[in-house]
């Protein structure tokens, strides 16, 4: 395992290396000129040009890459084009909050998701299963803007309970952005389990389990649940990947100050060193997340092995 | 092997809420910083001192550096710490700041500043000439934003400790204006520390900066040394950034927020409701139109400008997309620029149009291409355009476009020829509130893509000499003159659908006073007050 785990770590370089030149490639040949953006309407000519130069815009392309290149394997991630701080700046103010907001989400999401499945697949077809399946529904149709916006209005102006946004009333702040960008994520787990469940239930060693007499629940929590996490285990993994860049909306509507909104700002103004920091950083998180999935893979199902 | 899923589920939420622990503990850490830094902030429970106030305005500052900002949310929180020597008043009228008094030679070439004595900046350096000096030069060396202010600058002269005197290399009579652009920061703090400059402002103002949390906030506090009359209560003020329009009434609804700005159209009348919410509406500088290439076909012909400007309704537009708040476009600047003077607007007369069409020979009209982007106001307009076109048989096809995509599309070309823009749905708004700002990137003929702004292509000889007249004299009285000779030729030309100007919506607490936003968009609060 320990193996694995250290190989899949190095194979992370090439990919990452990859992954830089495919992003800068594509991030400068979509339309769209920094030096013109940063200046604004009414900026000359002249002032455009001096802009470009000093940002090394006017460098061949290749020539570009490698400095980037270059000063990224010294750690070094530039400034922004936009503002002038420098990008490790930038990111490191949103990181934490970024972090904690998808880890609540996620956490939410598997213990009620994962609820909601066992009760529907082992209730299947009765009341709580179509109770549990509407909720399911729900979440994966309701937009979480909306949602958010709804839980505004109920929990922050109605109520008086929560915070509009922002990070500054500690684990208080969390509790509605993560439930609206947990929403979607839960009802996609409960919908898994439960399918992946029902699947398991009508295996033989389950029968074999209920003929020797073994109460439902030691079937259950004992032998079924385990083996029908694996695609649950799936989802929620790339979920976590989509969820720490992906989660734009959410932040707009919490005045939320994570990655996202950072990368979309970083986009429309062409920001490249910002974009491709961003970028860089989300695809190791991404292969981490799966990296550890797949060791999660193991410890459910020892018949998958690594070594 | 179930024991190990649970410790698994087990960790992640201690690992959770370790990580939520950490960040809270933080943000009490810096609180307590704050109020032990010597502004004896009283905080309550929430850590929230009841004299300090919340603005919420719709985006983050991109830099702190105040010789390094373009935009106008960037521009106002460098104001709200910095000063310069000139600055503007409520209705963008200057008025002397660091300097006690100035002086403006006859053919504005020569500009002389008293500057105030006693005043120090927040880290307690002196400031005098030499940091005036200072500041002037790191912005031309440096080849900082603010430098497009300073195009015609080419000698600055120390006269005293206290007096400083500019030498243009040609009149411009706008140079003021540029003048209250220019903040002054300290030396030392540029100097020592010139990368993290931008996230550690000091400057002179009535607040000085406490700490600023991209994304999340910004906080000012009241500076106790400051050199004039404070003529504010108000110990602690914090922007946050928030993008999302239901989010900040929202927050101003619950009092998480004292002010908000902008308000949008489609809240007024809830907000008005509630007895302790005030709604201002503020005449702006920004100018809606649609620029027109006067150098295609069919739109090199007056007639047809001029009839597309006759089938196009301002006052229906302000109905349909801002939800009747702004006032018709009367001038090619909105009536809160310097030197504005009011046109009779073209008529809304369909019929008038269509004779208009026919003498220009288009009575069957035409096909063109209207851009604009991607905004959902931008979209409803241009598809309000073309309807109102399609009345006199111009057959208008919408194309919204990313901005920076947008931007390419527009300024990349190098000729009128060249260019694929016919139209394009767009606003303006000098930066510094000046006649020249609204006028001579938007019509002189030396102006045109990819040199300015003048998208369209608009080429009158008499009127970009006009404007570079203007420039050269220092009489007031006659500058007026030229500028309302300018607007009105260029208003009867029509190389724009006039379209309206914006009305500014902020909304606050009633026990809040003296907050407000500005014609150019953005908000002082040099003058809060709790009542």
């Amino acid at each position: 395992m320990l193996q694995f785990t250290i190989k899949r770590l190095l194979s992370l370089l090439p990919l990452l290396l990859v992954v830089s030149f495919v992003v800068f490639m594509f991030i400068h040949f979509i339309p769209g000129d920094p030096a013109r953006l940063m200046a604004g309407q009414d900026a000359s000519l002249e002032e455009i040009e001096d802009a470009r130069n000093a940002l090394g815009l006017n460098d061949p392309i290749l020539v570009q890459y490698t400095t980037y290149l270059s000063s990224l394997l010294q750690l070094e991630l530039g400034e922004s084009y936009r503002s002038g701080i420098p990008v490790i700046d930038l990111i490191s103010d949103r990181i934490g909050p970024s972090l904690i907001l998808t880890f609540l989400s996620i956490l939410w999401a598997l213990v009620i998701g994962i609820l909601i499945g066992i009760i529907s697949a082992v209730f299947r077809d009765k009341l709580p299963d179509r109770l549990g399946m509407l909720t399911a529904v729900s979440g994966i149709s309701l937009p979480n803007f909306w949602l958010g916006l709804v839980c505004i209005q109920i929990f922050s102006v109605q109520l008086g309970w929560l915070p509009t946004g922002g990070v500054n009333d500690g684990l208080k702040s969390y509790i509605l952005p993560s439930f609206a960008l947990g929403a979607g994520i839960m009802a996609m787990i409960a919908r898994f389990t439960r399918s992946s469940l029902v699947q398991t239930l009508k295996q033989d060693y389950i029968r074999t389990g209920r003929s020797k007499g073994l109460s439902s629940q030691s079937i259950i929590y004992g032998h079924a649940l385990k083996n029908s996490l694996i695609p649950v285990i799936t989802v929620a993994g790339l979920q976590f990947g989509f969820l720490l860049g992906g989660s734009v909306v959410v932040e707009t509507v919490f005045s939320f100050p994570g990655l996202g909104q950072l990368l979309i700002d970083s986009i429309s103004y062409r920001d490249y060193p910002v974009v491709q920091a961003l970028i860089l950083f989300f695809s190791v998180q991404f292969i981490l997340v799966n990296l550890f999935v797949d060791i999660l893979y193991s410890l459910f199902n020892p018949k998958i092995r690594y070594d | 092997m179930k024991k190990s899923l649970w410790m698994l589920v087990m960790l992640l939420m201690t690992l959770a809420l370790v990580l939520a622990a950490c960040n809270s503990n933080e943000g009490n850490g810096e609180t307590e910083e704050n109020s032990n830094e010597g502004n004896n902030v009283e905080s309550d429970a929430d850590g929230e001192s009841s004299d300090s106030i919340t603005v919420a305005i719709e985006q983050d500052f991109i830099s702190l550096d105040p010789h390094d900002v373009g935009d106008t949310v960037s521009i106002f929180g460098t104001r709200s710490m910095y000063e310069g020597l000139v600055g503007f008043d409520k209705n963008m009228e200057i008025q002397p700041v660091l300097a006690e008094d100035y002086e403006v030679n006859e053919n504005s070439t020569e500009f002389t500043f008293k500057l105030r004595e006693n005043v120090t900046f927040h880290d307690g350096e002196p400031f005098n000439a030499e940091a005036v000096k200072a500041n002037f030069e790191r912005i031309m060396n440096e080849e900082l934003r603010s430098n497009r202010n300073l195009q015609y600058l080419e000698n600055i002269e120390i006269l005293g400790d206290y007096e400083i005197k500019f030498t243009l290399s040609q009149p411009f009579s706008a140079m003021l204006n540029k003048f209250a652009m220019i903040l002054m920061a300290s030396p030392e703090a540029f100097s020592n520390n010139p990368d993290d400059f931008a996230l550690n402002p000091v400057g002179t103002g009535a607040f000085k900066f406490q700490e600023w949390k991209q994304g999340d906030s910004m906080v000012v506090a009241k500076n106790e040394d400051y050199w004039g009359d404070l003529g504010t209560n108000v110990q602690q003020v914090t922007f946050r950034p928030v993008p999302e329009n239901g989010s900040r009434v929202a927050m101003l609804q619950t009092g998480e927020a004292d002010f908000i700005y902008p308000v949008p159209h489609n809240n007024v009348e809830e907000l008005e409701s509630d007895e302790n919410i005030v709604i201002e509406e503020t005449p702006s500088t920004i100018a809606r139109y649609v620029s027109i290439n006067t150098k295609k076909e069919p739109f090199d012909d007056v007639k047809v400008r001029q009839a597309m400007n006759h089938a196009v309704d301002q006052e229906a537009f302000l109905a349909v997309v801002k939800s009747g708040y702004g006032e018709p476009l009367s001038s090619t600047m909105s009536s809160k620029t310097q030197h504005y003077a009011e046109q009779e607007l073209y008529e809304a007369n369909i019929e008038k149009a269509k004779e208009l069409m026919a003498e220009a020979g288009y009575e069957d009209g035409f096909s063109a291409e209207i851009w604009g982007n991607t905004a959902s106001e931008t979209n409803t307009g241009m598809q309000f355009v073309q309807q109102q076109l399609a009345q006199i048989g111009i057959d208008l096809e919408v194309r919204s476009m990313e901005e920076a995509t947008l931007s390419d599309s527009i300024y990349t070309p190098e000729t009128a020829e060249e260019t694929d823009l016919q139209m394009w749905y767009v606003s303006w708004s000098p930066s510094s509130g000046d006649a020249d700002g609204a006028t001579r990137s938007l019509f002189h003929n030396e102006f045109s893509p990819p040199e300015g702004a003048n998208t369209a292509y608009y080429d009158n000889q008499q009127v970009s000499d006009w404007i570079d007249e203007a420039n050269q004299t220092g009489d007031v009285e006659e500058q007026k003159e030229i500028y309302a000779q300018i607007q009105e030729t260029v208003y009867s030309e029509a190389p724009w659908i006039f379209l309206g100007s914006d009305t500014i919506l902020s909304g606050y607490s009633s026990s809040l006073e003296g907050v407000y936003v500005l014609p150019d968009g953005s908000v002082s609060i040099r003058n809060a007050n709790l009542k």
